[in-house]
């Protein structure tokens, strides 16, 4: 991060961020460090913070592991007042919808408020994740 | 780094700082002469008694006859962000511990045993120091500093804090507690991390498979995690099992483990890289 003189861009007011990273595991850290500076942002705790940059790196693997060589990772921020959204699609050969009941839907689950995987036809292969603010308490 | 070798061994004479580039590289034959008298040392402080002043000098020796060993191992990792120089002395703190430890009477060379001890305390070095990159420091120290308010403020508010409070305690603006936050995750993530194998987390095999079965029940693909649970170091295992099945926050489990929340979310993310190429590569 450079230091910008310009004043905090209030991210309510921009509430859609598009990305899209070569579908490869070293651009991984772009998003990562996108989605925490954004719930950053949203004054998200740091609790909340560090669990949606881990969601979002475990999200966006579950990704890369099937994604087609060559092809590109997009990755769509969406913002409310008190949550993100991030909505990662890859393309697949033969998009495969994670188990609701394996190890990586535990883990999603328990670091988000919401996550759903969705496949379109006839090869893209996405995930949804939210995080809702918790009503912070009085500082 | 600057304590010498000699405050952190007691009773170790001086030792000379490596003077790497004036000696010339060993051939087969000097190595030979090395190997031999390295074994002609050994014996002879096998003879002496513990106490005898004598033994200082051969252990001198012994350091002397091997510091190249020491200096072409901190060179395998002089790439990776310390300087050269304290990565010799560590090395060297590696040395003497194997003079100390080394058993002549079972037949390996002492530079075969040497190696590993002194590769581990470089490695150790790594870890204590833990930057897996090189971070300039004014953001070690904003890392330091932020570890230190967050625990307080997490104390104070019976929370996470948010940026805008950390930044706020600092007195620094939140871009800077987030550049802060981005060069924490820098913060030894990657390779140089040997598993921390130390059994202080009271995490046994028969704990780990218990909580498989407790809180593992209802996963299906539990049957391949068990293994992997099995291998990780018991301070991940915990982690992740209080994190994922306990439903702990990161600051919980900090406070639990005594570390900071941030060294909890890095450990999380390796131990989950590492779950996942694990599961995934089936």
């Amino acid at each position: 991060m450079t230091d910008v003189q310009d004043r905090p861009v209030d991210v309510r007011d921009i509430a859609e961020i598009d990305m899209s990273v070569p579908a490869e595991g070293a651009y991984l850290s772009v998003l990562r460090t996108a989605a925490a500076g954004l719930a950053a942002r949203l004054n998200f705790t740091l609790d909340d913070i560090e669990d949606l940059r881990i969601a979002v790196d475990e999200a966006c693997s579950i990704l890369l592991a099937q994604a087609i060589a060559g092809s590109r990772l997009t990755c769509a921020f969406h913002m409310t007042e008190d949550s993100v959204t991030v909505r990662a699609s890859v393309r697949a050969a033969s998009p495969r919808i994670p188990s609701r009941d394996g190890f990586s839907w535990t883990v999603l689950m328990a670091l988000t408020s919401r996550v759903e995987f969705d496949v379109r036809p006839p090869d893209l292969l996405s995930i949804e994740l939210s995080h809702q603010r918790p009503a912070v308490g009085p500082a | 780094m600057n304590t010498s070798a000699e405050t952190i061994v007691e009773s170790t004479p001086p030792i000379p700082p490596p003077a790497r580039d004036l000696q010339p590289r060993r051939t087969a034959r000097d190595y030979a002469a090395v190997r031999a008298m390295t074994k002609k040392a050994f014996t002879k402080l096998a003879q002496l008694d513990p106490e005898d002043p004598g033994r200082a000098e051969i252990r001198e020796q012994l350091v002397r006859l091997h510091l190249p060993l020491a200096e072409h191992l901190a060179r395998r990792f002089s790439n990776r962000g310390e300087p050269f120089d304290d990565l010799a002395q560590v090395g060297t703190i590696g040395l003497l511990k194997a003079v100390d430890r080394f058993e002549p009477e079972r037949g390996v060379e002492f530079s075969t045993y040497a190696t590993p001890t002194i590769v581990g305390e470089i490695k150790r070095h790594f870890r204590d120091r833990g930057w897996s990159i090189r971070v300039p420091r004014r953001l070690q120290e904003m890392r330091l500093e932020l570890s230190t308010v967050t625990a307080d403020l997490t104390q104070e508010l019976s929370r996470s804090p948010t940026v805008t409070e950390l930044a706020g305690r600092l007195q620094v603006d939140p871009d800077s507690v987030l550049e802060g936050l981005e060069s924490a995750n820098a913060y030894s993530t990657l390779s140089l991390d040997a598993p921390d194998t130390r059994d202080d987390f009271g995490g046994t095999m028969a704990e780990a498979l218990r909580f498989d079965d407790d809180a593992f029940g209802h996963i299906e693909d539990r049957e391949s995690l068990k293994p992997l649970l099995v291998k990780l170091a018991p301070r991940d295992r915990k982690i992740l099992l209080l994190r994922f099945f306990h439903g702990m926050t990161q600051s919980q489990i900090a406070a639990e483990i005594g570390m900071s929340q941030m060294h909890v979310s890095r450990l999380l993310s390796r131990t989950l890289a590492t779950l996942r190429q694990e599961l995934l590569s089936d």
